[in-house]
């Protein structure tokens, strides 16, 4: 089921009445059941896949407190249940894809067997949100659930099932297992948040969306039509995704639940480091405490340390999905964090603080952009030799009517994305961003940013009512 | 507290759902959104392209015995004269590129069954896996040059599919804030915008879309493309109902003529047919059986040995060279259909 659907609209009213009406424990009980009809409601045995997840990470979990003696043991039966099954359905085509090609290469026919299954979508998310809750009791940051309801809403939760964000045990599941109230300023904040995830999604990701792929259908794009295009993909992949977790977000406020935000601003960061702080949050930090921490962060040596950021960067490329380009966009932005890291050992900071006035930061800013689409070059288009091809472009290359072109798509990919910018401009520049602020419980009711809130969804939804895109396109992460 | 609180969040939503009212004063005070539609259940008024009288005239004059309709994967496939030739019953070929299901609906309806042609036999549909059921769903524009001014089937079929048992809810909410209606104007304003920021004329738009993403240009298996058929539309008996098909099979036969319907092969495998998923199986043979029973012809090209990998070129289509040997094939293999 997707959230701009009104077979949702009827699911979220129906579950939503009845939820308010229910003691805690049946409401857990009503969210576990509403979580796996939402995400069974296309392909009903998917949920298979969850329940089976959740319910070896709920016993490894317990085994842990029952038989302390084998934690390590348990441990490893949920990490290679939930990385065997994420394995199986997202890259086992793929490796035997890459063993028959490397065989070829010395002469050994290998036939080609695919798999014919479908990836269940948000399986990336939902296992790793699980592997995280039995790592995090192993660490003795959580304790074991003895409540299987509790532990299966959790990991099942459906508004940000499918793409995020990945919520940890130590934050979500204490949700679940008090009482809730509701409240009408968060369900005011959460409708706000949805109308503006709407707008994202609808407006700007699948308007700027369709201009995307047209590009990317191009055997031979010129220079100019290309980054339009690449411009266009950053603002699609960065309206579409963080359009989900405020959805998502906005819709567990109506529960009483409070899911983390993702987005920080990303295209204004100013470096490398400053927009993994802000792009992805709960999968970024996901993988520096359960990859590049375990594997030694930044307490062995340099050496190590840049090391265990690339090899943390490759596994995070590869998580995206099962082909060379992620992986090799995962390098790329390893290697930027590196380059930054140097950079910075070479010009320290105290260096630095003089020139960093509104200009250089600008600079910066601008700078970090365009490396970061670079890198969307590389995330979007899978085929290699074509990827080779991009790069080579130059101006010079073009026609008048592709200089043209790739202007005409730049300005209005432009247009599609200036309420993005807006937003996110005043929110760097005038303090917290409108879903930062609605995450600050208020003890009174600021009238006149209710009305403002009431005129801003009024206009979000007469937007949607008229520039919606007519070609709709999936949420991109739910591919991943 | 509390009752300030219900009161804001009412305020917000009635702001969400009172100020797009707004668009219908826009509305009114803009020109230019005045029209008709032929699917008033789907879209508001809307100025439209007229009726191709010219292509209906064309085929009235011709008066053939069979025509057959479909997208690039007909037209590439079947040269009428050379069917003529073969068969020895004239025929004629109504091909339009990327044209979805409805879209044939109306060509056999108007076009062939409406436009008095007295010696017609028999029309012969060319599609692709599940298309005959599940792309029916079409933005009205793309219809306007083959729909009368009125199309009440259509719309009702339409309504249906796209918008299932809640298509009362579209259209009150449609008709409430004309947000169609608005659509009309602001949408081509805004994409003109940056090419006379640019200092261009509209006609850039023209270029870029005839040139720049001409058919050519894609990739190889982008210009032909058709994804592949979801297993969760692969209920025939679901789907039959909220298709064409029926009404397809209506028209023919009011105007008492045959309908043929070819599955044509999707790129095959170098080593075979092009893969099929057992749910795709199970709704072609529905498929047949249902065909069967209201009279229709039926084929399936799958698994065609002299279809190989070789004689295609890009996507589903076939090389332009192995047109006539394809149409010399398909006369004679379906010539029961032809007698």
């Amino acid at each position: 089921m997707i959230f701009h659907s009104l077979a949702f609209v009827v699911f979220f009213c129906l579950t939503l009445a009845a939820y308010w009406l229910l003691p805690r424990r049946a409401q857990n009980v009503l969210l576990l059941v509403a979580s796996y009809v939402f995400y069974g409601w296309v392909h009903p045995w998917w949920p298979i896949l969850l329940f089976a997840t959740t319910f070896v990470d709920f016993w490894a979990a317990r085994l842990m407190t029952i038989a302390p003696d084998r934690r390590k043991l348990w441990l490893w039966l949920s990490i290679i249940s939930n990385l065997g099954l994420l394995g199986f359905y997202k890259y086992c085509n793929f490796f035997i894809e890459n063993v028959a090609a490397a065989g070829a290469s010395v002469g050994w026919n290998i036939p080609p067997i695919a798999l014919r299954v479908a990836l269940p979508a948000g399986i990336s998310f939902y296992t790793f949100q699980s592997m995280s809750y039995t790592i995090d009791v192993y660490r003795g940051h959580a304790p074991a659930r003895t409540r299987f309801v509790d532990v299966a809403a959790f990991v099942s939760f459906f508004p940000h099932l499918v793409a995020g964000p990945i919520m940890r045990a130590t934050n979500l599941l204490p949700q679940f297992e008090r009482d809730r109230v509701f409240s009408p300023s968060a369900a005011r904040d959460g409708t706000l948040l949805i109308v503006w995830g709407l707008f994202k999604k609808l407006v700007i990701a699948d308007n700027v969306g369709v201009i995307a792929n047209k590009v990317f259908s191009l055997e031979s794009p010129e220079f100019f039509v290309l980054w339009a295009g690449v411009f266009a993909f950053a603002i699609q992949i960065y309206a579409d995704f963080s359009a989900y977790t405020d959805i998502a977000r906005g819709v567990a406020k109506w529960y009483g639940f409070d899911l983390i935000r993702n987005f920080e601003r990303p295209y204004l960061a100013t470096g490398p480091a400053d927009f993994w702080r802000r792009w992805n949050i709960s999968l970024s930090t996901w993988f520096r405490d359960y990859v590049y921490i375990p594997l030694g962060g930044s307490r062995r040596g340099p050496w190590r340390e840049a090391g265990n950021i690339l090899i943390t960067f490759l596994v995070s490329g590869l998580w995206h999905g099962a082909s060379w380009n992620y992986v090799l966009w995962g390098a790329y932005h390893g290697m930027l964090l590196l380059i930054a890291r140097m950079a910075r050992l070479l010009w320290p900071h105290e260096r630095r603080a003089p020139l960093l006035g509104a200009p250089l930061r600008v600079l910066q800013v601008a700078g970090m952009f365009l490396l970061t689409c670079i890198g969307w070059l590389i995330f979007r288009e899978t085929e290699l030799a074509q990827l080779q091809r991009h790069l080579q472009l130059t101006p010079a290359d073009s026609t008048d009517l592709g200089r043209s072109a790739g202007w005409y798509l730049f300005l209005l990919v432009g247009l599609y994305s200036i309420p993005l910018w807006i937003h996110d401009l005043w929110a760097e520049l005038k303090g917290p961003d409108l879903t930062a602020a609605l995450d600050v419980p208020e003890t009174t009711v600021r009238w006149p940013r209710v009305a403002a809130q009431a005129v801003l969804a009024g206009l979000m939804m007469a937007a949607i009512l008229t520039l919606r895109s007519q070609t709709a396109l999936d949420f991109i992460y739910f591919a991943f | 507290m509390f009752r300030a609180e219900v009161l804001s969040l009412c305020l917000v939503m009635a702001g969400a759902a009172a100020l797009p009212l707004g668009l219908r004063a826009v509305n009114g005070m803009l020109p230019g959104a005045a029209g008709s539609s032929y699917l008033p259940t789907l879209e508001t008024p809307r100025p439209r392209e007229p009726f191709d009288d010219a292509a209906a005239l064309a085929i009235r004059e011709a008066q053939p015995e069979y025509v057959v309709i479909g997208d690039s994967m007909a037209g590439i496939r079947i040269d009428p004269r050379h069917l003529s030739r073969v068969t020895g019953r004239s025929v004629a070929g109504l091909y339009t590129p990327g044209t979805p299901v409805a879209y044939w609906y109306l060509q056999l309806k108007n076009v062939v069954a409406e436009n008095n042609l007295t010696h017609m036999r028999g029309a012969i549909v060319l599609f692709r896996d599940d298309q005959l059921t599940t792309q029916v769903a079409v933005n009205g524009p793309i219809l306007d040059r083959v729909a009368r001014d009125e199309e009440p089937e259509l719309d009702r079929i339409l309504a249906a599919h796209r918008l299932g048992p809640l298509s009362d809810v579209h259209r009150a909410a449609r008709s409430v804030y004309q947000f169609d209606r608005t659509r009309v104007w602001l949408e081509p304003r805004l994409t003109r915008a940056p090419a006379f920021a640019l200092g261009k004329s509209a006609d850039l738009l023209t270029a870029i879309n005839s040139e720049v993403f001409a058919l050519d240009k894609l990739r190889t298996f982008e210009a032909a493309d058709l994804p592949q058929a979801q297993e969760a539309f692969l209920d025939f008996d679901e789907q039959v109902d909220r298709s064409l098909l029926p009404a397809m099979l209506d028209v023919a036969e009011r105007a008492g003529f045959r309908l043929a319907f070819i599955r044509v092969q999707r790129r095959p495998r170098p080593d075979g047919p092009p893969d099929q998923s057992d749910a795709l199986a199970r709704y072609l043979e529905k498929l047949a059986a249902y065909l069967e029973q209201r009279g229709a012809y039926f084929h399936d090209d799958r698994g065609d040995p002299d279809q190989p990998l070789a004689i295609y070129s890009d996507g589903d289509h076939i090389r332009s060279d192995a047109r006539l040997g394809y149409t010399e094939r398909f006369g004679r293999k379906h010539a029961r259909f032809f007698q």
